[in-house]
């Protein structure tokens, strides 16, 4: 009884917040300017499907980038000694207590052609390379932009592993690599499929930061989601339809994700 | 017999953050024996085994394994295995893949790893339970499970960390069995942790009692309980009543005020020791047939036995028996030279032996509670 009044504001917030918006996207999606319902929108965004492809594609290799670079900053930072690490968290985490379009604003200023690098490689006699407005900015972005969401699930999910589980497993005669891959590699695995999602969710669908260092040629999801509500070409209605295909494509590769994860948990025996 | 040694520890010292955590420890351990470390938590008996395992290197002394100094061997040379205090099972692992992991990291052929997985489950009573997922086992199961995997492993010395501690008082019984079946059936040697003395008296070929990062007594089983050498032992191990005493001279000894024939000698002339007393010893008898007269104070029952608290001059004294006694009554209590052991003095002396803080807990638990458990 008392659990359920507790209850109320929660599912109040997540109708009015959640359902209801959810519920006018495929609303829009499915109707034209008028109201009435078409399938036009969703056949339309067939139309894109080179950006969907670059927006998948982009996304990947930033989330490919933030494993390789996160897992063993991840692993470094769980081993050092406790109060350095609550240290370094808060260095990790500085960044993020900036404003996101602050810090993409700061690697325009870097990255542009007579910014701070172009600047340095001019002085050290390299000349002038160009850096902004290509897709190797906006991964560059998006990985300076998502990485701490990769680091952080995976030093707490290896800082969790019970010291006795890797005593005993030197113990049973592994060395330290083989510790590292038979014991805290597998039961790091869904920290590290927590750290994808984190990543390449907001990688797919974001939008500053193509804009910003990606130029015209780079334009993302987000940017063309942003531009049937905002810009020139004011359609939500294919704004929605798209927003709805993103919304799918991105469930069917958290869910093909998640099989990995359950793969591991039951199957874990046959990694050797 | 003397030079099968598989194990020494010559001077070990070891302080963590300047606390002393062992003083200049020797020990050997004969191959094959059956060893228990006993103490109260804190003693360094876990520090002990785990300089055995290799998880901590000595300050101080050397560790001999076979003859061989081993101090900075790290734990996965070294060909002991342990079983940790809560199994310390891999939980992305299953039954069959836990028990293979030593030998899948020594790369054994599939074949003897498939004969020594199954070999072990039987062993632990588990075939059958090889593709089971080890978080789905029950603690007993999971302690089998910890077992076979170290046992898989043809570890020369088997070291246990407390491995019974987490389970209920009827498996553990049936676990101190088995593990003392497969101790005797494998022959490996045996290093056994616990705080539990009636586990290490029933288990144990031989049993070292640590206090303090001390050894205090070495022994069998028998001699730690018929002839514990100072006033921890003597507490630590069972139930005891221990007084202070003079020695008058060789099997005479006064205490309560009275002189006893006792089979202790040796001590020097009037030399003041601790005197022990089990509590089963101590016959009770009519006030004026005994030896010694007191009033009883308080009386509990234990199942097997009658615990009762007898006032002496002020001295508390605890018996064991099967006659119940009623609070308030003045009975009598004989003691025979074989019931008395004579110990040396040392630091523990006058720290344990007197009921008197004892009773107090009886009295007050008997008056909060609602039922008494007197007739």
């Amino acid at each position: 009884m008392k659990s359920k009044s507790i209850n109320i504001p929660y599912i109040l917030w997540i109708g009015i917040f959640i359902v209801v918006p959810l519920i006018l996207v495929l609303l829009f999606a499915f109707t034209d300017s008028s109201g009435n319902f078409t399938i036009e929108n969703i056949i339309n965004v067939g139309n894109y499907a080179s950006v969907f492809v670059r927006s998948i594609w982009l996304g990947l290799i930033a989330t490919v980038i933030c494993v390789i670079l996160g897992y063993p900053m991840a692993y470094a930072l769980s081993k050092i000694a406790p109060n350095m690490q609550e240290f370094m968290i808060v260095l990790l985490m500085l960044p993020m207590w900036m404003n996101f379009l602050l810090r993409t604003y700061a690697w325009m200023t870097i990255l542009e052609n007579n910014g701070l690098l172009n600047r340095l490689l001019m002085f050290i006699g390299i000349g002038q390379v160009n850096l902004i407005n290509t897709s190797g900015a906006v991964v560059l972005g998006m990985v300076y932009n998502f990485l701490p969401y990769m680091i952080l699930p995976i030093y707490t999910i290896i800082s969790r592993i019970d010291n006795r589980i890797i005593e005993a497993a030197q113990d049973l005669g592994a060395s330290r690599r083989k510790v590292f891959s038979k014991i805290i590699l597998p039961l790091s695995i869904p920290g590290v499929i927590s750290g994808i999602t984190m990543v390449f969710v907001p990688a797919v669908s974001t939008f500053i930061i193509s804009k910003m260092l990606g130029g015209g040629a780079n334009i993302l999801i987000g940017d063309l989601i942003e531009m049937q509500f905002l810009g020139s070409s004011y359609n939500p209605n294919l704004g929605s339809a798209i927003s709805l295909v993103l919304m799918i494509l991105i469930m069917i590769c958290m869910g093909i994700m998640n099989q990995f994860d359950h793969e591991d948990n039951s199957m874990g025996g046959m990694i050797i | 017999m003397a030079d099968n040694k598989i194990i020494v520890l010559k001077d070990i010292s070891v302080s963590f953050d300047s606390e002393v955590i062992l003083n200049n420890l020797n020990l050997y351990i004969k191959d094959g024996e059956f060893v228990t470390f006993l103490g109260p938590s804190g003693c360094g008996k876990t520090t002990t085994l785990r300089i055995i395992g290799g998880f901590v290197t000595p300050d101080k002394g050397d560790v001999l394994f076979n003859t061989k100094k081993i101090n900075n061997l790290p734990p996965h040379k070294r060909e002991v295995n342990t079983i940790f205090q809560k199994y310390a099972l891999f939980p992305h692992l299953n039954v069959y893949e836990n028990v293979a992991f030593g030998m899948r990291v020594q790369k054994k052929g599939e074949n003897e790893i498939r004969n020594t997985v199954h070999e072990m489950l039987k062993m632990v009573n588990l075939s059958g339970y090889e593709n089971r997922n080890v978080n789905s086992l029950s603690g007993g199961q999971q302690q089998r499970i910890a077992i076979a995997r170290a046992l898989a492993n043809r570890p020369k010395v088997l070291l246990l960390d407390e491995p019974l501690g987490a389970l209920d008082l009827k498996l553990r019984k049936d676990m101190q069995v088995e593990l003392k079946n497969i101790q005797q059936k494998t022959g490996i040697t045996f290093i056994f942790v616990t705080h539990d003395q009636e586990e290490a008296l029933s288990m144990s070929d031989t049993v070292v009692v640590m206090d303090k990062g001390e050894i205090q007594q070495v022994g069998t089983p028998l001699d730690i309980y018929n002839e514990p050498k100072n006033a921890f032992v003597a507490d630590f191990i069972g139930e005891s009543n221990i007084l202070d005493g003079i020695m008058h001279e060789n099997y005479l000894v006064e205490f309560a005020g009275k002189k006893f024939d006792c089979l202790d000698c040796g001590f020097g002339k009037m030399e003041p020791v601790d005197v022990v007393i089990r509590p089963e010893d101590i016959e009770v008898v009519e006030p004026e047939k005994g030896h010694i007269c007191g009033l009883v104070t308080s009386v509990t029952f234990k199942g097997v036995h009658y615990e009762i608290i007898v006032d002496v001059n002020g001295f508390k004294w605890m018996i064991q028996s099967t006659e119940v006694q009623n609070p308030g009554d003045k009975i009598g209590m004989i003691l025979q030279p074989d019931d008395i052991h004579i110990m040396k003095k040392s630091k523990y002396s006058g720290a344990f032996g007197d009921y008197s803080a004892f009773s107090d807990e009886m009295y007050e638990e008997q008056h909060n509670k609602p039922i008494t458990e007197e007739e």
